[in-house]
């Protein structure tokens, strides 16, 4: 029982200058599962300066750099959750049915202990998301776990693409309906939608002029008003912003994939898409991707004729699809959820890996740089001492770009970098986990209730 | 009639029976060539287990079955006594955020009277989801308040309500709480030791009454006035029922403790105690049973180790604490298996975490004379896999409550048949 | 003698021991003259630069000579400020101390939370703090006593309030405080109940599109400008207008900068928007020193400071790894604030002070606590006096004791970072402010006793005189009462203090029969509050106070 309290010195804390840091391993002797390659036995991986530089049986080892012995051990891709909300001070804009405009990456909070809680299940990476109270809701951030640092801008992953959230079905109704604001409906949930739309284009198209204008010699003429949430709108009919759109119901999948085709909109990912297995013909034939639960369902109407099946079918039928969490707690286990698609569906290792793997970096646009053992991919990767699709997997090591930011063996128990100095350690504050957690995804929207809709969140 | 209607008419009924659920069947059944757990009397292999008459009649490798009875060959596949789940709100609730499908919060701080099982819905849409994958029994709890009400034990098969009921109920107590609950308790901590006093106290008024009324009504021979919440609390406090007691924080724990010793409390279960780590020597000398989960939760406090809670149950039963594990859950009790695997991966030993979901529990439930290993005399509450039921691999491939088969067909199974290859498939634009 | 009751009792009224209370007189006409001449005095005039037992010249509102040998102007009012010790008046770069708080009102709901109008929206960036301060503030005077002359002060709000005033510590009117107004634009990154912008990432994309649309907006004007035919009037619009001294980089934006997220996303905006930046109320910097020196943002550091941990020797029932563990941590966390303003320094980073979430009477010991983690008295000096008067560009006017600049000073009996050292004198704009000589409390909490008391009976006969108690310093004390009529001294007996109430009694010789007065009184300060105890003649009530030691 001591040596869970011990305060081992081993937890170092990344120094401010360095915003991104790199480290060199060499992972020795593990079975490695590329995800795309194949499965290689007694392979050695090799990184150098946060990239993976070689990997091959019997690597030689540069002098000086730090050796993890994987032998026994199998080592993976770090897992990355498509549909997270850790780490964020904030989910919610919920006073406007639109707000593009607002951005998850402003509100980083790197002192997040679930960061290190995902780090300690395998995950390097996830999609920090806007809540899911508004038919559109804020940008997107895509985080990488690099746990340790006081700085909120080490945690953005450079050069991922840009991110968007909208959100269908009784969550933006009851949000934005219960205050007298459209949508109230699912048949509101469109117009806002077309609406917004509609507004940008012609936002853009009066931009376009005046910037085309603007060129002529001696043009004096009223530059057109300047509005953000017009911009960022306008960004994803350009098709700059990917949107993930929260989404339960086969009826309100198939009305997204309307409008996306509509405005030409080509970047897509439904997220929870529950039903989606309803309409994946039609997801596959529009090139749109999926990001679900394992087996979550029944906790709101618009689930409650879904099943945990639903994964499986849409690989059958050819949909690029991941698991998430959309949970702290999920987020600890993502290898474990997507194990259970092997039991709802019979897919096979790769399949199931491809999950939480290369599928999810498809679908954040960051394929190339993770999701697969490779060779100049970055050296995100999570080590489990069994195949991670047991249940009897336990992450030992988690590498962010090259750095071990999770160590079973020598972490401490107390890895929060900022304990509060005015914390009164006589009251324990438990958070209670009784189970009931369901999606983080109407956090920051209680002041618009008056009665209690999820437990654990309750305000007001 | 011609070959060809036959055909026809048989194929209508085939598309007809997939699209509603299928009947139990009751009967005689043989389990053949299987690698049984029994739990309590260690494995046999190539083993046979007969069901008959709603229990099981034979168990062994050189068992005679009666003629006419079905035999289903189970080489290759494993057959373990159904699975137990501690504490859940399956049948009570149907649709967590829909107000109008929740029966397991009744206005009121002391209504011990309450009863969950009457609210049981035997045809929620939740339990055949549950069943299929061998979680056969569980605890339908009720919730909210200082005695909630009474707990039921169901056993996930039958019409009515009683024809579930698996012979176990108690009443519920949520042990007032001194700790913060979290980073929306936004009381002071004086407040926060307002409340607990006040509430302990009130569960002292509270017992002193009930004490009260057990004496008077020993002594009128049972003649007292309409009392309901007293009348719940009569066979608790005369020690014929079980008293569930909910606390998750260390002192919670602790001052339950006290306080069941004070009233020499014999029936009493330890629920929740997730901060039983801290204290399992302690639980483990006051030899109170508990049960214990979720077992995949995040830990209770901030500066607690990342796998707190998944090794909790592991610390507590090396203590030596007699336990049962819960999902809490309710529409995804079918999680148990799993919750029980995370608690071997972190510390747990194997055969006890099978033990606290099956024996261990039916004991701790006073049931297990019924429920809880693969015993000769013993209901046929049972299910057959084609592994080890703990991994996400495994395929449950049959399922026996009280001797009834059970179909291996929910909503979502049926889901899957229509929608893996859809017809029609995408539509033409 | 022969006496009857009544004459008995007037006797003994008029024998009682009469007792006189120095009221202090209070200050109600304007002084006689505005020239003071401080003698024989420490002059510290910046940190590194003192004059030993000098003398200060100040009139009409600044400073006009400093030294030694300096002749003191004949209309001068001399303050023997023997062995003292004088420094520049205390800047405080971030707070609200004078600033009324607006009263809560209830505003009617909106029918469009999304869309509100900029008053409900925290978007008020036109107004000015000067229309809410209140010379009569008691925040001012509190903040004055400690040595503080001069504040940077915001208007109350969320997100865009308004505009903050540098103002003095005195004067009887809001313009009379006002040093500089406009001095800078006021932010803070908190969003509007159940109105947009509600959460913070809709205050920060709500700051960038009104700072662009302002940028567009004074461009248009621009153009406008240049010939107005054929071309739409710009919109007037009084909310981007605020922000155009910002864009041409006259006027900084001063944050509140608490937290360090808070603070990391001020200079998020600030790297974005490109504007000067003041950050206030400092109190998680230390993480990021660097980060911050490069940001060129200017600082000022929170006064306030986490408690330490009390040393209780509570009994340990079980030695608890855990709680060791989780002690040493809160420790460590509490010597790092503690210890920031010391790693500003050793950077090089100048920075100025901020009393905004402080409790004043505090600061002296969270300052001692900051030298004691390593600041050195010089720079913790310099964060109080040139350094706030250089980030707000009033170096030439404040900051030090030189002549020509304003005559803001704070003098003390011992050099101010002395535990015991106490303010005296506070000038505030040429204004003198005396302080009561308050004794130090005892450190067991007891009150002092010790000194010469001026008391006043309330009774029929009046009575006054003074009490002497001596307390040497074991716990004892011992005491004369003095009547001032007869001036007879008497010794006290049963002299005792208990927490903060004092008992003694005193014999009076009336005749043959001495008579025991009981006298019990509650010590508050300087302040004695009570009543004696005439035998079976009655309650009289009592009041004194300390006489100022010199």
């Amino acid at each position: 029982m001591k040596k869970i309290f011990l305060l081992v010195s081993a937890f170092v804390v990344t120094n401010a200058f360095s915003q991104v840091e790199k480290g060199s391993v060499l992972i020795k002797n593990g079975t490695v599962l590329t995800i795309t390659k194949g499965n290689l036995e007694n392979t050695d991986v090799l990184v150098r300066d946060g990239k993976i530089a070689q990997i091959g049986k019997g690597l030689a080892a540069p002098s000086g750099i730090k050796v993890v012995d994987a032998t026994g051990l199998f080592v993976m891709p770090g897992i990355i959750d498509a549909h997270s909300h850790i780490a964020l001070d904030a989910i919610n804009e919920a006073t406007s049915p639109v707000t593009a405009e607002v951005w998850e990456g402003d509100v980083i909070n790197p002192f997040d202990m679930d960061i290190y809680r995902a780090l300690a299940g395998g995950c390097t990476a996830s999609h920090a998301m806007h809540g899911s109270a508004n038919a559109i809701g804020g940008q997107c951030q895509t985080l990488k776990h690099r746990y340790g640092t006081y700085e909120a801008d080490a945690l953005v992953m450079e050069g991922a693409p840009r991110t968007i959230k909208f959100a269908l079905g009784e969550n933006p109704t009851r949000v934005h309906g219960g205050n007298n604001i459209v949508p109230r409906t699912r048949m509101g949930v469109e117009f806002v939608i077309r609406q917004a739309f509609s507004e940008a284009k012609e936002y853009m198209e009066k931009w376009d002029q005046y910037n085309k204008s603007k060129l002529v010699k001696g043009f004096r003429g009223t530059p057109p008003a300047y509005n953000l949430r017009m911009e960022t709108l306008a960004d994803i009919l350009r098709g700059n912003i990917i949107i993930h759109c929260h989404s339960y119901r086969a009826d309100e999948i198939y009305m997204l994939l309307k409008v996306c085709k509509d405005f030409g909109i080509k970047r897509l990912v439904f997220q929870h898409v529950n039903e989606g297995f309803k309409v994946a013909p039609e997801l596959a034939a529009a090139g749109a991707m999926a990001s679900v639960f394992a087996d979550w369902w029944a906790y709101k109407f618009e689930v409650y004729y879904s099943t945990a099946y639903n994964a499986a079918i849409l690989v059958k039928n050819g949909v690029v699809t991941s698991i998430n969490s959309d949970s702290n707690d999920l987020i600890r286990h993502l290898y474990h959820e997507a194990a259970k698609t092997q039991k709802y569906g019979a897919l096979t290792d790769d399949e199931a890996l491809a999950l939480i793997t290369i599928n999810p970096a498809k679908q954040l646009g960051i394929e190339n740089r993770v999701g697969s053992i490779e060779v100049g991919k970055d050296a995100d990767i999570a080590i489990f001492n069994a195949h991670p699709l047991s249940v009897y997997a336990v992450p030992q090591y988690t590498l962010v770009d090259g750095v071990v930011r999770f160590d079973r063996k020598n972490d401490a128990a107390d890895m929060r970098i900022m304990p509060d100095p005015k914390e009164n350690l006589e009251m324990a504050t438990l958070h209670e986990y009784n189970g009931h957690n369901h999606d983080a995804c109407l956090q920051n929207t209680e002041f618009l209730f008056t009665a209690k809709i999820f437990g654990a969140f309750n305000q007001e | 009639m011609r070959k060809s209607t036959y055909i026809f008419l048989f194929c209508v009924c085939a598309v007809a029976a997939v699209a509603q659920m299928p009947k139990g069947t009751y009967g005689t059944f043989a389990l053949t060539n299987a690698t049984i757990e029994t739990v309590t009397k260690g494995t046999i292999t190539n083993g046979t287990v007969v069901i008959a008459n709603g229990k099981i009649t034979a168990v062994g490798t050189n068992v005679q079955w009666p003629a006419g009875a079905q035999v289903i060959d189970c080489k290759g596949l494993r057959i373990y006594p159904g699975m137990i789940d501690g504490g859940t709100n399956l049948g009570i609730s149907e649709i967590r955020s829909e107000p109008r499908t929740n029966d397991f919060n009744e206005v009121g701080d002391v209504i011990p009277q309450i009863k969950a099982l009457t609210a049981v819905n035997p045809n929620s849409a939740l339990i055949p989801v549950t069943r299929v994958s061998g979680v056969t029994t569980v605890i339908a709890t009720p919730e909210g308040g200082l005695f909630p009400g009474t707990a039921a034990l169901i056993n996930l098969y039958g019409y009515t309500p009683d024809q579930m009921f698996a012979g176990f109920d108690a009443v519920v107590m949520n042990f007032p709480s001194s700790s913060r609950r979290g980073f929306f308790d936004r009381r002071t901590d004086d407040d926060i030791k307002k409340d607990t006093e006040k509430n302990l106290k009130q569960l002292n008024e509270v017992w002193e009454k009930a004490l009260q009324y057990h004496k008077l009504d020993s002594a009128t021979g049972g003649k007292l006035e309409y009392y309901p919440e007293l009348q719940a609390l009569l066979p608790v406090v005369r020690g014929q029922q079980a008293l569930m007691i909910e606390a998750n924080a260390e002192k919670d724990i602790i001052a339950a403790m006290k306080w069941i010793k004070e009233r020499k409390l014999k029936k009493v279960i330890l629920t929740g105690v997730a901060e039983g780590w801290r204290v399992a020597k302690e639980i483990a000398d006051a030899k109170v049973p508990v049960v214990t989960g979720p077992v995949i939760a995040l830990p209770t406090r901030e500066y607690d180790r990342y796998d707190q809670a998944y090794a909790n149950a592991g610390v507590l039963k090396k203590a030596g604490v007699k336990l049962a594990l819960r999902t809490n859950q309710t529409e995804n009790v079918r999680n148990l298996p799993y919750m029980a695997g995370f608690a071997v991966a972190y510390g747990m030993d194997k055969s006890e975490a099978l033990r606290a979901i099956t024996i261990e529990a039916a004991e701790i439930f006073g049931v297990a004379h019924q429920l809880g290993s693969i015993e000769v005399g013993k209901s046929a509450t049972l299910f057959v896999c084609d592994g080890d039921p703990f991994e996400t691999k495994t395929n449950v491939r049959h399922v026996f409550i009280n001797g009834w088969q059970v179909p291996m067909v929910s909503r979502q199974t049926q889901l899957y048949d229509e929608f893996l290859k859809r017809e029609p498939g995408a539509t033409r634009d | 003698m022969n006496f009857s009751q009544t004459s008995q009792r007037l006797l003994v009224a008029c024998g009682l021991v009469a007792f006189a209370w120095a009221a202090l007189a209070q200050e109600a006409l304007p002084p006689v003259t505005r020239t003071y001449a401080f003698t024989n005095v420490n002059i510290i005039q910046a940190p590194g630069r003192k004059v030993d037992l000098g003398t200060l010249v100040v009139k009409d509102g600044l400073i006009t000579a400093v030294g030694k040998g300096i002749a003191i102007p004949p209309g001068a009012i001399v303050i023997k400020a023997d062995s003292m010790h004088v420094y520049a008046g205390f800047i405080d770069g971030f707070s609200r101390v004078g600033v009324t708080k607006p009263k809560e009102e209830q505003r009617e709901r909106l029918k469009d939370p999304g869309n509100p109008p900029p008053e409900r929206a925290g978007i008020t960036p036109q107004n000015d703090v000067r229309y809410a301060l209140n010379p009569a503030d008691k925040s001012i005077e509190e903040l004055r006593n400690l040595g503080f002359t001069v504040a940077q002060v915001v208007p109350y709000g969320n997100f865009l309030p308004g505009q903050a005033a540098i103002i003095l510590l005195g004067g009887k009117s809001a313009d009379q405080m006002v040093l500089q107004s406009r001095a800078a634009l006021y932010s803070e990154l908190t969003g509007n109940q159940n109105i947009y912008p509600n959460t913070i990432m809709a205050v920060m994309a709500k700051w960038r599109e009104l700072y662009r649309q302002a940028v567009q907006a004074k461009n248009y004007e621009s153009l406008y400008a240049t010939n107005r035919a054929g071309l739409e009037r710009p919109a007037n619009d009084r909310v981007l207008e605020a922000f155009y001294p910002v864009i041409d980089q006259r006027l900084p934006v001063l944050f509140r900068s608490e937290r360090i997220l808070e603070m990391q996303r001020v200079l998020a905006l600030k790297n974005d928007l490109k504007f000067p930046v003041l950050l206030g109320d400092v109190k998680e910097a230390w993480p990021l020193v660097p980060k911050v020196k490069a940001s060129g943002a200017k600082v000022f550091l929170s006064l306030d400071l986490p408690e330490e941990i009390k040393k209780d020797d509570k009994k340990k029932d079980k030695p608890n790894a855990e709680r060791e563990a989780l002690e040493k941590r809160k420790a460590e966390m509490i010597a790092k604030a503690t210890a920031q303003a010391a790693e500003f320094q050793k950077a090089a980073v100048p920075f100025g002070f901020s009393t905004a979430t402080v409790k004043a009477s505090a600061i002296p010991a969270h300052v001692r606590r900051m030298i004691a983690a390593g600041l050195s008295e010089d720079a913790a000096l310099a964060a109080l006096t040139t350094a706030p008067a250089q980030l707000l560009g009033l170096s030439d006017r404040l900051g030090s004791i030189d002549p020509g600049k304003m005559a803001n000073l704070v003098i003390s009996d011992k050099p101010y970072f002395n535990e015991k050292s106490k303010v005296r004198y506070v000038m505030v704009d040429g204004e003198l402010f005396k302080l009561e000589n308050k004794e130090a409390r005892k450190a067991d909490g007891k009150v002092n006793a010790g000194g010469a008391w001026s008391y006043k009976v309330e009774s029929p006969q009046g009575g006054s005189g003074k009490i002497v108690i001596k307390d040497d310093g074991k716990g004892n004390l011992t005491g004369t009462i003095t009547n001032s009529t007869t001036n007879r001294e008497t010794d006290l007996k049963n002299l005792e203090i208990d927490g903060k109430t004092l008992t003694f009694s005193f014999d009076f010789a009336m005749g043959a029969n001495p008579i025991t007065i009981n006298v019990s009184a509650t010590i508050e300060g300087d302040s004695m509050d009570g009543s004696m105890v005439v035998g079976q003649f009655g309650n009289f009530p009592m009041k004194a106070s300390r006489d100022p030691k010199n």
